[in-house]
């Protein structure tokens, strides 16, 4: 029997079966020898001088591992013939807390939910009902569909109103059928999370050797190296960033688990998105109010619950003024910005906060949230041959389309009980400048309102003091928000991790050479390339004491 | 003055080198391979790359926004997204497939966005007050790559298709040919089927780069969808108070993310595999151009900015 050093490679071997009553589990982990391996009826054995640990009958403790995150290693699998990576049936015994209750369902259930055709069925028919709705005009009165789907003569030949009323497919997107479908595809990934992946994720982290070459052969990857060690092969892998196990002739290496993990992690976020919008859904709070400059109201006043789970919060008895209301405009006229200064009473009167807002810049208070979003002209200010000031009330006028807004308002001249009354007409488009016609409805200039420029139409002189803005805000409380964006979070990480690919390396010294089998679940196409690249770096072995310079191997 | 002229410096030179490039792969495609005039048509691409790179930096300069605001400018930022999708397999310089497919849907979508029908929205616009926020950049800057990263890989997807059933169709004509004259002649079948098994072999090495490929830049475009998606809810939450409004654009985005998300579950199964896979992206590819052209000329909603400019209807 020789004695080998081991520190560097493996120079020469010995054919020596040792006795069979020695049956330990050494691990020659990352370089650092730990025992010796016996193998029964194999090719070959080698003992060791350095660091002899006899390990007898023990299955290697916690301190040998290389997974630093959870405490144990997995038991190290004696595989023979088998294929790594196969589906495991059952479920964990160990499961969640959020999944005790699924052992009160039984099996058949689960089973038929995490049917993967059932759920891409289940997607089609979420995107389909999704399609019809963008087609279909939502929240319109009946009336709308009695003419759009008539029964004389429906399109497609039978989709009727009776069709859309009844499936409730003029309100989709809350209707019954829709969000029936949601919670079913729901409970698929549920299922499909529970049955299917936390199993799978057992699987990958359990380290398999592979013990004969056929095996290996089986693999999608295969390649030999003629005249190497897998210890050299080991040592390569481990510089290229893989996790590598050596157990005697045997070696494991992986690379990138986290893309096996990351699939899970897509569900699971997907599971969370979906119960934050059933929460906002079933327990928001929304308003909208429009408030001209120098009003206020009351938070509670405007707020509307959403569903069943909505409860008010104290926040709500709120008082919201509005002070002041200003616009911003680009060079050529068109609106840049609009601004509204907002001051936050409590009951007792004293200003709690003090913000100005604008569009993408909400302010938020108590759980409430309060958004600019849109603007309107609540009035004109003027002052009628220095009498006044009088406050024109403007009202939006309906354009021929576009987003363009017009807003007009009338101020009587001359007798005003006659039937016919004469008067100035004023438009604006925004708080800029205000246009002015005539009693016949001629026009009659432009006036900018903070200019106090007086203008006379037919013998009256007008002086437009101000233009006075109102806010258009939403208003909106939902307790839901926070899991959803934790969702979004999550969804957004883990669909960028699981582009990763998780690739495992098995590899067997068959005498000289080294069988290298290997499988890799995304980056299949440019695998062969990136093992080859590695493999090129494996020295390879002459049959002198020293071994040549690392040279480039003939692969099969 | 000098950015207009600039700008319209650098889109003539993009188009007209794309031009030559895909004259360039068609002479190839049909006549016969020159090597010389394939690097060239490389490089031809990496210069439009600059030089729509040099499009969109002046754009931005000019007009003081990211350079994404309406149809038009998006529609230069996705014929950036394929060039540039074009350029990162060269550097690992071992995918030829993607660029008979990038460098067409370049000078398509460059060619449609400098066309006529554009002409009156070439100037850059001002930002209305909802779009301006950081939000912007991120959200439609994610959604435009992964469109184009989505539509190269449906594309190749279609082209397998394509491939496959020509394939199969071929074979089936020569097979049924073949038994007829054995049958008579008593030749040997396998003699026969021999010469196609060479060609066959190529064709399945093609079929399976293709399958591959598509695999990849899907994924990399699902991945892309996803933040766009993502990021455009909670910029809808910041701005108007709830991440999700059934828009027609949003709906349509979220239909084309659950298609492709079928496309990858239809991968993992056993049954499902092969071809069928192929015929999801493709139907992907249509719901693409649905969701990004044609909810826009409906013209309503959220996303009614994207949409042709009112003097068109």
């Amino acid at each position: 029997m020789e004695t080998l050093k081991i520190s560097s490679r493996i120079s020469h071997v010995q054919n020596k079966i040792l006795p069979l009553n020695i049956k330990p589990y050494p691990l020659i982990h990352n370089s650092r020898i730990l025992g010796f391996y016996s193998n029964k009826g194999r090719t070959f054995s080698y003992t060791v001088t350095c660091k002899l640990n006899t390990v007898k009958g023990k299955k290697p403790s916690k301190g040998k591992t290389v997974l630093g995150s959870d405490g144990a290693a997995p038991p190290v699998v004696e595989v023979e013939e088998r294929s790594v990576g196969r589906k495991v049936e059952e479920p964990p015994k160990s499961s969640g807390v959020g999944f005790g209750i699924f052992k009160k369902l039984p099996r058949k259930v689960l089973g038929v939910l995490s049917n993967l055709p059932l759920a891409i069925a289940e997607m089609f028919a979420v995107a389909a009902l999704m399609a019809l709705g963008t087609f279909i005009d939502q929240g319109e009165a009946p009336d709308y569909y009695f003419q759009k789907f008539p029964e004389d003569h429906p399109p497609l030949g039978f989709f009727t109103w009776r069709w859309v009323l009844t499936l409730g497919f003029d309100h989709m997107f809350s209707s019954p059928v829709f969000l029936g479908t949601l919670a079913f595809l729901g409970a698929s990934l549920m299922a499909c999370t529970y049955t299917t992946q936390i199993p799978l994720v057992k699987v990958a982290r359990r380290w398999s050797f592979l013990q004969s070459a056929e095996t290996i052969r089986k693999l999608e990857y295969v390649d030999t190296l003629p005249r190497a060690s897998v210890k050299d092969l080991g040592v390569i892998l481990m510089g290229d960033g893989y996790e590598v196990f050596l157990k005697g002739p045997t070696l494991f290496a992986f690379k990138g688990l986290a893309g096996r993990f990351a699939p899970i992690g897509v569900h699971l976020s997907l599971l969370l998105v979906m119960s934050g919008g059933t929460l906002s859904a079933a327990g928001s709070f929304r308003g909208a109010v429009t408030v001209p400059q120098g009003l206020n109201f009351i938070v509670g006043d405007v707020l509307a619950p959403s569903g069943f789970l909505s409860t008010p919060s104290d926040a709500f008895s709120t008082e919201v003024h509005v002070n002041r209301f200003s616009m911003d405009y680009y060079d050529s006229g068109e609106v840049l910005q609009f601004h509204t200064d907002l001051s936050l009473f409590d009951l007792d009167g004293k200003e709690v906060m003090r913000k100005t807002i604008s569009v993408n810049d909400p302010l938020r208070y108590g759980g409430i949230t309060i958004y600019q979003t849109d603007w309107s002209i609540s009035a004109l200010q003027v002052l009628k041959d220095d009498e006044g000031p009088f406050n024109l009330a403007m009202a939006p006028l309906q354009l021929n389309g576009g987003d363009k807004k017009l807003f007009g308002t009338f101020l009587p001249v001359g007798d005003d009980n006659s039937l016919n009354v004469k008067g100035v007409s004023m438009l604006a488009r925004d708080l800029q400048s205000v246009i002015l016609y005539d009693k016949e409805g001629k026009f009659a200039g432009v006036r900018r309102p903070n200019s106090k420029l007086p203008i006379e139409i037919n013998g009256t002189k007008i002086v437009i003091e101000d233009a006075i803005g109102s806010s258009g805000l939403d208003l909106k409380t939902d307790p839901g928000v926070p899991v959803v964006y934790a969702g979004f979070g999550s969804l957004m990480l883990t669909t960028c991790i699981s582009y990763l690919s998780h690739t495992q390396l098995w590899a067997l010294q068959d005498g000289t050479s080294v069988v290298i089998g290997g499988k890799t679940n995304r980056a299949k196409g440019e695998f062969p390339d990136t093992i080859n690249r590695l493999l090129d770096h494996v020295p390879e072995l002459v049959e002198s004491s020293s071994p040549k310079e690392p040279d480039t191997h003939s692969g099969v | 003055m000098i950015f207009s002229t600039l700008e319209h410096i650098l889109t003539h030179i993009s188009f007209s080198i794309v031009s030559i490039v895909i004259t360039i792969h068609l002479i190839t495609f049909l006549v016969d391979e020159i090597v010389k005039l394939y690097d060239s048509s490389e490089k031809g691409i990496i210069v439009t790359f600059f030089c729509i790179t040099g499009l969109l930096v002046t754009r931005w300069i000019s007009s003081g926004h990211f350079p994404l605001s309406d149809l038009y400018e998006s529609l230069i930022f996705l014929s950036w997204s394929f060039s540039l999708i074009h350029i990162i397999p060269y550097f690992k310089k071992n995918v030829l497939i993607l660029s008979k497919i990038t460098g067409p849907s370049a000078i398509f979508t460059q060619g449609f966005a400098t066309s006529g029908i554009l002409t009156e929205i070439h100037q850059s616009g001002i930002l209305v007050p909802v779009l301006q926020s950081e939000w912007l950049i991120m959200h439609v800057s994610t959604m435009i790559l992964g469109y184009a990263a989505l539509l190269c890989g449906s594309l190749l997807s279609v082209a397998l298709l394509v491939i496959t059933f020509r394939k199969n169709r071929k074979l089936f004509y020569k097979s049924n040919g073949f038994l007829n004259e054995s049958f008579f002649l008593g030749e040997n079948v396998l003699e026969n089927t021999s010469f196609f098994s060479a060609k066959n072999y190529y064709r399945s090495q093609l079929i399976q780069q293709l399958d591959y490929w598509s695999y990849r830049v899907i994924s990399l475009g699902f991945t892309f969808l996803t933040i766009g998606i993502l990021s455009g809810a909670v910029w809808a939450n910041e701005a108007w108070g709830s991440y999700w409004n059934w828009d027609p654009k949003e709906t349509w985005a979220f239909i084309t993310w659950i298609v492709f998300a079928i496309y990858l579950h239809t991968r993992t199964h056993r049954n499902l595999r092969g071809a069928n896979s192929a015929i999801v992206a493709s139907i992907g590819f249509l719901i693409i151009w649905i969701c990004y052209f044609g909810v826009n000329l409906l013209g309503i909603g959220l996303h009614s900015y994207g949409s042709f400019p009112s003097t068109f209807n």
